[in-house]
């Protein structure tokens, strides 16, 4: 049974679009395009609402647990934090303060949030490098592991973190992408580079079944998921969240902060260890187990395939569309505008629409990401002005080319 | 305690509009609507914001009309981009007033004025502004301060009617027309407006120059001119208008057709009319920009039967051609208002109005108003005048006498009245004791208008 666990959690604001989309003047410098693209008013105010339930509240219970011999790794995409340096640099101070602890693990991630890897794996890594250093700026701690843009991963990423240097990556352990195999070991694909494989199962029963009142498991109890986790057969558990699933997601309300807190000493009593990412593969790098990465990559996301992104028509329209805006914006050589061809590849913006023409619970989770200040667009009409974002971006390269 | 009328002391006005008195903002009408609409108040003493698509070279804010007017040149990070005025860049600037001026004047206006205890009155022109006020009225019932604002939004012609949500803007605001015929029109949409006409300045009753009128038909050397000024546009019945001109040519009559028209296509066919009717086209152009500089250009193109004018006339010199012609043919087959044929009267001119929206208008009275597009109506009608030249005078002068009535100060008079017609009906007013007699006495308001502002328009 599992005497090892690894909890990891990822900090992230999406950079939302302006709907219904604002007309980009012609000829428009890149800061009015910008601006024309982006709801910054919005998303200043989701930013305040979720540091208020969540970034404060939680960031103060982690840091008090870290203390006590709590171990944690996080990670924050660029989204975040400049939206963060923007409108609550005190925000910022706090989790400085919680990264800089020694039980804290700094993990890299893809500063868009967005699909890059698909889009151009050589950019990418060039991003992948750049985001390390600029984290390492802003928290003082240098990333040794990585995670992508909803935990993707697939041959070609491998090879591309491989070549980052960074030591080890995260995927979903799902059942297509194991087989027979579990998610409690180590893995790599012949490289050096280290796969940490999330338990979705366990994962999932406090991201997203917490609060499910209909759901067999609750109340969930720490005692009760302590003893799941000592259960699980294999060497390690490897749990990731995303950080607003303290607060959030699941409202204080909930119990969640309860439950975290009464968490570690119902692991001890269970001799269940905690580690760091860099911990765990420094342990098990020996006895890691070769996997054989999908061509199609796989997420934490939904079902754990792409088609959580990518399965209805309005995403596939939408990611033509990412791919298009990209294609032009390299064309213009403007880094400016390759900036933002980038932003607006941002995975949230097919995240919030896999609801359209689908119903259950993905559909829910969805539609919960949806900003409800669009509802009144309709379900049609969001998604005909989110097309029109990337339209009016396309069309407003013209001036550069 | 609540008050019973609107006053200077209690009320602050709104008016939002996409033209204004920037150059940039003049686009026809509206602008010089919008200029003496906000210039008026002010006059009068109410404090006034001003909200239109400004000159984006100029400040974004200015103080006018002795402190009480604020301009606020509203989409001018937008307008840079667009150099070639109001409308240039439309969809654009449209988003981003619809976006921003709701929430500034509800933050920044409505806000601080409710306050201090002051009534705030809002006012929209034309359908670029629709939205904007059912969102400002949505707003403000957000902030608990609706029933504290009366909101009037006006339509000044029928263009992109289809663009607006009638159930929503009717349900959040008073919508107003400027005539009765547009009333009539807008019943057919499922909304009854209140009629508010259109005004002029004080300033077009001042007697026109008589001696700049003779010299102008001097250097025509004709006798009878006949002018007209409008957009080119099929529903101003510019082709009557030459056929009319043909017509008296034919009956060997010296007549000379004065034409100002705007930048629009439709200009090149009626003009290829009138050379396939036998009359001679000349184009007036001057370099200069005083009254000598367009008599002289008048004068060298004199030969021909009918003279496009080429340059942007000033109010004086248009002035002047309503007064010296024998008929100034605002013969539209559509006017929502006809602010043309209102100039003209209040020039002593005779117009030959087309018989839509000029409810100011009486045949015979105080004009010609013409029944049908039949260009043999506007030449029996010349002809009758010419050869009863005493009805000319009295047409003249009683022209003069309707188009006092019409002045911005007597409208706003009217206008005051309808507001506060809906401020008692939202409980913001209480009925005065007494309704005293209307005051018969000419209007205590100096007229200003802004010099700069001189409305160099061609057409309306």
């Amino acid at each position: 049974m599992a005497e090892d666990l690894s909890i990891y959690t990822v900090v992230h604001q999406p950079r939302r679009l302006k709907l219904p989309a604002q007309p980009i003047p012609q000829g428009a410098k890149v800061q009015d395009i910008e601006r024309c693209l982006f709801d910054e008013e919005l998303n200043k105010r989701y930013f305040h609402k979720v540091a208020t339930y969540c970034y404060y509240p939680a960031t103060e219970m982690f840091l008090e647990l870290v203390q006590q011999g709590f171990k944690l790794a996080i990670s924050f995409s660029e989204s975040f934090l400049r939206q963060a340096q923007a409108w609550d640099k005190k925000l910022l101070t706090v989790f400085q303060e919680l990264v800089k602890q020694s039980n804290v693990e700094l993990v890299n991630a893809e500063p868009y949030h967005s699909f890059l890897p698909l889009l151009d794996l050589r950019l990418f890594q060039k991003r992948m490098v750049r985001a390390r250093n600029n984290l390492e700026k802003v928290f003082t701690k240098r990333p040794l592991v990585t995670d992508t843009t909803e935990m993707i991963m697939s041959d070609s990423i491998y090879h591309a973190l491989s070549g980052s240097g960074f030591s080890g990556a995260f995927f979903d352990g799902r059942e297509w992408v194991l087989g027979w195999r579990e998610p409690t070991h180590l893995y790599h694909q012949g490289k050096d580079l280290m796969l940490l494989a999330r338990h979705y199962q366990l994962s999932d029963d406090v991201g997203y079944r917490f609060s499910n009142r209909g759901w067999w498991g609750y109340p969930l109890l720490a005692d009760t998921y302590a003893h799941w986790l000592r259960e699980a057969r294999g060497d390690f558990v490897f749990l990731a969240w995303d950080y607003e699933t303290f607060g959030e997601h699941h409202s204080k309300e909930t119990g969640i902060f309860d439950f975290v807190r009464r968490l570690p000493e119902e692991l001890a009593e269970r001799n269940v260890t905690l580690h760091t990412p860099s911990e765990v593969i420094a342990n098990y790098r020996q006895q890691s187990f070769e996997l054989l990465l999908p061509a199609y990559p796989c997420t934490w996301a939904g079902e754990g395939g792409m088609e959580f992104f990518m399965g209805n028509a309005v995403q596939q329209a939408l990611f033509q569309l990412m791919l298009s805006a990209y294609n032009k914006a390299l064309l213009s050589k403007n880094r400016e505008l390759i900036d933002l061809a980038l932003w607006l590849a941002q995975s949230d913006n097919l995240h919030l629409i896999q609801w359209f023409g689908r119903s259950g619970s993905d559909a829910e989770v969805s539609a919960y990401f949806t900003p409800g200040e669009w509802w009144q667009l309709g379900t049609s009409g969001i998604a005909w002005e989110m097309q029109q974002v990337y339209k009016n971006f396309i069309r407003a390269l013209d001036a550069y080319l | 305690m609540r008050q019973t009328s609107i006053t200077s002391d209690n009320t602050v006005f709104v008016l939002l509009s996409f033209e204004g008195p920037d150059r940039y903002s003049l686009a026809g009408g509206l602008g010089v609507r919008v200029t003496n609409l906000s210039w008026t108040l002010a006059h009068m003493g109410f404090p006034i914001h001003l909200i239109f698509v400004g000159d984006p070279r100029q400040k974004g804010e200015a103080i006018r009309g002795e402190g009480r007017l604020t301009l606020h040149r509203w989409c001018q990070w937008i307008s840079k981009y667009y150099p070639d005025g109001v409308y240039h860049g439309e969809n654009e600037k449209l988003y981003d007033f619809n976006e921003s001026a709701p929430w500034f004047v509800t933050e920044h206006i409505a806000k601080p004025a409710v306050k201090q205890d002051k009534l705030v009155v809002i006012l929209g022109e034309e359908w670029h502004t629709a939205e904007a006020m059912c969102r400002i009225s949505d707003l403000l019932h957000h902030n608990g301060l609706r029933d504290k604002v009366v909101m009037f939004w006006n339509a000044n012609n029928t263009m992109s009617f289809h663009r607006i949500n009638w159930g929503r803007l009717a349900y959040t605001t008073t919508i107003t027309t400027v005539s009765r015929y547009m009333k009539h029109i807008m019943w057919g949409i499922g909304v009854n407006p209140l009629v508010i006409p259109n005004g002029i300045p004080k300033s077009f009753l001042s007697p026109v120059d008589a001696n700049a009128a003779a010299k102008l038909k001097r250097s025509l050397d004709a006798n009878l001119i006949l002018a007209k000024v409008a957009r080119w546009d099929p529903d101003k019945r510019w082709n009557t208008a030459v056929e009319a001109i043909a017509r008296l040519k034919a009956r060997g009559i010296k007549a000379v057709f004065l034409a100002r028209g705007g930048i629009e296509p439709h200009g090149e066919e009626v003009m290829y009319n009138a050379r396939s009717l036998g009359l001679t086209v000349k184009e007036v152009r001057t370099k200069g920009n005083t009254l000598e500089d367009y008599f002289q250009a008048i004068e060298d193109a004199s030969r021909a039967d009918v003279l496009n004018i080429r340059f942007p006339c000033p109010r004086e010199f248009l002035r002047i051609i309503y007064h010296a012609s024998d008929a100034v043919l605002a013969n539209s087959g559509h006017e929502p208002f006809g602010l043309v044929g209102l100039e003209t009267m209040a020039a002593e001119g005779i117009a030959f109005i087309g018989g839509t929206g000029e409810d100011y208008a009486i045949h015979l009275h105080n004009s010609i108003v013409l029944e049908t597009s039949d260009p043999k109506e506007i030449e029996a009608y010349v002809m009758y005048l010419e050869e009863y030249p005493e009805e000319k005078k009295r047409i003249r002068k009683a022209a003069r006498h309707t188009a006092k009535q019409f002045t911005w100060e007597e409208v706003i008079k009217n206008l005051i009245r309808k507001l506060e017609y809906q401020a008692r009906i939202q409980g913001l007013l209480t009925t005065p004791p007494r309704i005293p007699a209307p005051d018969q006495k000419p209007s205590e308001y100096p007229e200003i208008v802004p010099s700069h502002e001189a409305m160099l328009i061609g057409s309306t």
